[in-house]
């Protein structure tokens, strides 16, 4: 197959003055992007705290009081408001008007004074997984803590000498170090922002062909399949690169998320899985040979998949197994772990390679089949 | 206002719609493959935690420590790395999330009536799973600790300790699908009424059919209710559809009452299709139209707490989600299928839906009419 450079550019002169007219697509493609890194920067964290929690206290006393206290000063909990009985709780949780309500029953200080276990009740609202795990976790966690320094407490009464802890544990994150959830999407939302910018504009523009009548046209003109191919790419390549250039840009300059490995590492990844968006593209838009059917199949198979299999914000060691071997042939799998690596792990080339190699192997296999496909369609 | 001309109206967009064979599979399987992979996606359940251990110790105490641990069959030990070098590896490998190191003077500090520190590396990658397992860890910690205040000091130490009973309501084993699909229901509905609604429009206008339209005797209202109508048909059928896969399929209990979920879908779609007409009023061409719509659902999408819960999102975010009819809906369907509640508890939702939807479709309405003029 040969490559007219100049048949390729007038191809792109087309299409980028396609684009050019239709201003306001165009102007989405950037806007998108913005969008989704101001949304996930500024708005959206699943990250949990002020957990809104309404507290009924039936005791009134000093350690029920106190308790109540230190559950305001923890980070985690809100108190919203402190509620007389059991029937206003079950009416804030169902109104959602409160998430998590402690309830400190008749006759708890008495039982702890008495050195009894003295039981709390808390109830979750569960509805939200995520929510309710951390929840969970950070309730029980702050119970325990509660529970050693009654423990010093007691031991000082007893005027016993004070116990330290045998064990203690030293944690340290890593990669993460302030545990913000937007320090791994803001790098993952790129993977997704080339996506809808790279498969979902490039798969209308073929189906525009067919759907003018204008494929007629440049089937009688001497053009390959490869010319095509190339010059409604190259255009759509460009814009990929700005918005990711756009998103690495506001992620440092907005919310300091900064690359711990190379650029070139960055670049050379980003057209890569670029490449891989458009061929794909390309490839559902002459299958398809409609714009509607083809916007459909767009987001089916490139943006929901790139969305949810790809360890984005869900993760895929949690998936059935069926699901986990699907997430192993989405590019976006396999760009999120450069991404990682490039922005939380600080690897090099040594670690990432076989994610390149297998990104180099979809858009060879993906361009092939794009090839092959026009030929078939006359080309 | 002829009846009988929307009704043809009607009919023509239906032939139209199931004419071209490659619409169908849109039609029925996309919110179908939508609801299976999003049902079995979502999962933050931590149910396994690997575990690196690197146990310079090798006593007694450094393997009651890592019992303590694996008791509970939610760590995993997974790997046992000979240096701290190999524990890193794994960890850029991402191949565990958690890492143990027990000290060599363990045992000899703790027999001292000393404190021995255990370095915990946790992988921070994902917060929100890391968050979890750093708690569940400083639990572990803190029973062990008990214990071997028990054994070393030889004496039950029955202080006034608290006790908390944790009970989870409307979803009591954290299930993730139980959120989540009565969500994606919500979502497959939004999607395609608002893209089939402003298409449908703007291929009349595309294929020059719009002129047409507008000498016959047809009114813009007729022309309106009859490019609606079909979509309003196809909508409510797909919301039966999954509905019934996530009752039936996901075993989603559905707690509240049906025609209460019937009532939320009608006002839902009220603004959707809207919206739809709204964006066939503002774009030219079928590629605007589907960025736009893009640019829509992103939003509606991202701000409804679908996935990302809008109590954390800044005062000013949480305002503009009170403008996002999926935001509503989302409320109302999660507490039917869930919390079983009705209209008595969900009526400000049902409200807030009835008004936007109104305004959202007699506003493109206005803007429809202005344009056929």
């Amino acid at each position: 197959m040969t490559v007219n450079l100049r048949n390729v550019r007038a191809i792109a002169g087309k299409e980028v003055y396609h684009l050019v007219r239709d201003f306001r697509s165009l102007y989405l493609a950037f806007a998108v992007p913005l969008l989704l890194i101001l949304l996930f920067g500024y708005a959206l964290s699943l990250d949990v705290e002020n957990i809104e929690t309404v507290v009924v206290d039936f005791e009134q006393t000093d350690s029920s009081r106190d308790f109540i206290r230190r559950l305001e000063a923890s980070p985690y909990f809100r108190i919203a408001a402190q509620l007389p009985n059991a029937e206003a709780v079950k009416e804030a949780l169902d109104h959602g008007r409160a998430t998590m309500a402690v309830i400190i029953p008749a006759g708890w200080s008495a039982d702890l004074r008495a050195d009894r276990e003295a039981a709390i009740q808390v109830l979750l609202d569960g509805s939200d997984p995520n929510f309710a795990g951390i929840a969970r976790a950070y309730i029980t966690g702050f119970i325990e803590g509660v529970n050693r320094k009654l423990l010093v407490e007691f031991l000082n009464r007893q005027g016993m000498e004070q116990i330290r802890p045998p064990v203690e544990a030293r944690i340290r994150i890593w990669f993460n170090e302030d545990l913000e959830s937007r320090n791994f999407i803001i790098p993952g939302i790129i993977a997704i922002i080339i996506m809808i910018v790279g498969a979902m504009l490039t798969s209308l523009v073929i189906a525009r062909e067919y759907e003018n009548g204008t494929m007629e046209t440049i089937r009688s003109l001497p053009i390959s399949a490869g010319e095509l191919l190339l010059g409604k790419a190259i255009p759509y390549f460009l814009i990929g690169l700005t918005d990711v250039l756009i998103a690495v840009l506001m992620g440092q300059a907005l919310f300091g998320i900064v690359m711990k490995a190379s650029y070139w590492l960055m670049i050379l990844a980003s057209s890569l899985y670029l490449m891989v968006a458009l061929t794909l593209g390309l490839l559902i838009s002459s299958v398809t040979k409609s714009q509607l059917v083809a916007n459909q199949t767009a987001v089916l198979i490139t943006y929901l998949p790139s969305l949810l299999l790809s360890n984005f914000v869900f993760p895929v060691i949690n998936m059935p197994k069926f699901l986990q071997l699907f997430s192993s042939v989405i590019p976006a799998t396999y760009y999120i772990n450069i991404l990682s690596g490039i922005y939380l792990r600080n690897l090099g080339l040594a670690y990432l390679w076989p994610d390149l190699a297998i990104l180099t192997g979809m858009f060879l296999i993906l361009a092939a089949a794009n090839c092959i496909v026009l030929k078939r369609g006359g080309l | 206002m002829s009846w009988l001309r929307i009704r043809e109206m009607v009919r023509k967009e239906f032939i139209q719609l199931f004419r071209d064979r490659k619409n169908r599979p849109i039609l029925v399987m996309a919110p179908l493959i939508q609801l299976l992979v999003f049902g079995y996606v979502v999962n933050y359940d931590i149910k396994d935690i690997r575990v690196a251990l690197i146990d310079q110790s090798r006593t007694r105490e450094s393997r009651l420590l890592t019992d303590a641990f694996t008791a509970g069959r939610i760590f995993r030990i997974t790997h046992l790395p000979g240096t701290s070098g190999e524990m890193e590896d794994l960890f850029l490998a991402a191949k565990v999330d958690l890492g143990i190191k027990i000290p060599p003077d363990f045992s000899s500090r703790i027999r001292r009536g000393d404190t021995a520190e255990v370095q915990i590396i946790a992988d921070g990658g994902m917060s929100n799973m890391a968050s979890v397992r750093i708690a569940y860890t400083t639990i572990v910690i803190d029973r062990f600790n008990g214990e071997l205040i028990k054994e070393l000091y030889g004496r039950e130490l029955k202080y006034g300790k608290i006790d908390g009973r944790i009970r989870t309501w409307y979803n009591p084993n954290l299930d993730s699908q139980h959120f989540f699909v009565p969500g994606i229901v919500a979502f497959v509905v939004m999607l395609i009424s608002l893209l089939l609604t402003s298409i449908a429009i703007i291929k009349e206008r595309e294929a020059g059919t719009m002129e047409q339209l507008i000498v016959t005797p047809l009114k813009p209202i007729e022309l309106i209710i009859g490019k609606t109508i079909p979509y309003t048909i196809i909508a409510i059928g797909q919301m039966v559809m999954v509905t019934l896969v996530a009752l039936y399929w996901f075993e989603i209990p559905l707690a509240g009452s049906v025609p209460a979920l019937f009532l939320a879908t009608c006002l839902f779609l009220l603004s959707t299709l809207g919206t739809g007409l709204f964006i066939s009023t503002v774009s030219k061409t079928q590629q605007q139209a589907m960025m736009t719509t893009f640019f829509f659902i992103l939003p509606f999408f991202m701000l409804s707490g679908f996935v990302f819960p809008i109590a954390n999102m800044p005062t000013v975010v949480q305002w503009l989600t009170y403008l996002n009819p999926l935001r509503y809906f989302l409320v109302i369907i999660r507490g039917i299928f869930l919390k079983g509640v009705g209209l008595d508890i969900l009526w400000p939702q049902y409200a807030a839906l009835t008004v936007l939807g109104i305004a959202v479709f007699a506003g493109a309405v206005g803007r429809f009419r202005k344009r056929l003029d």
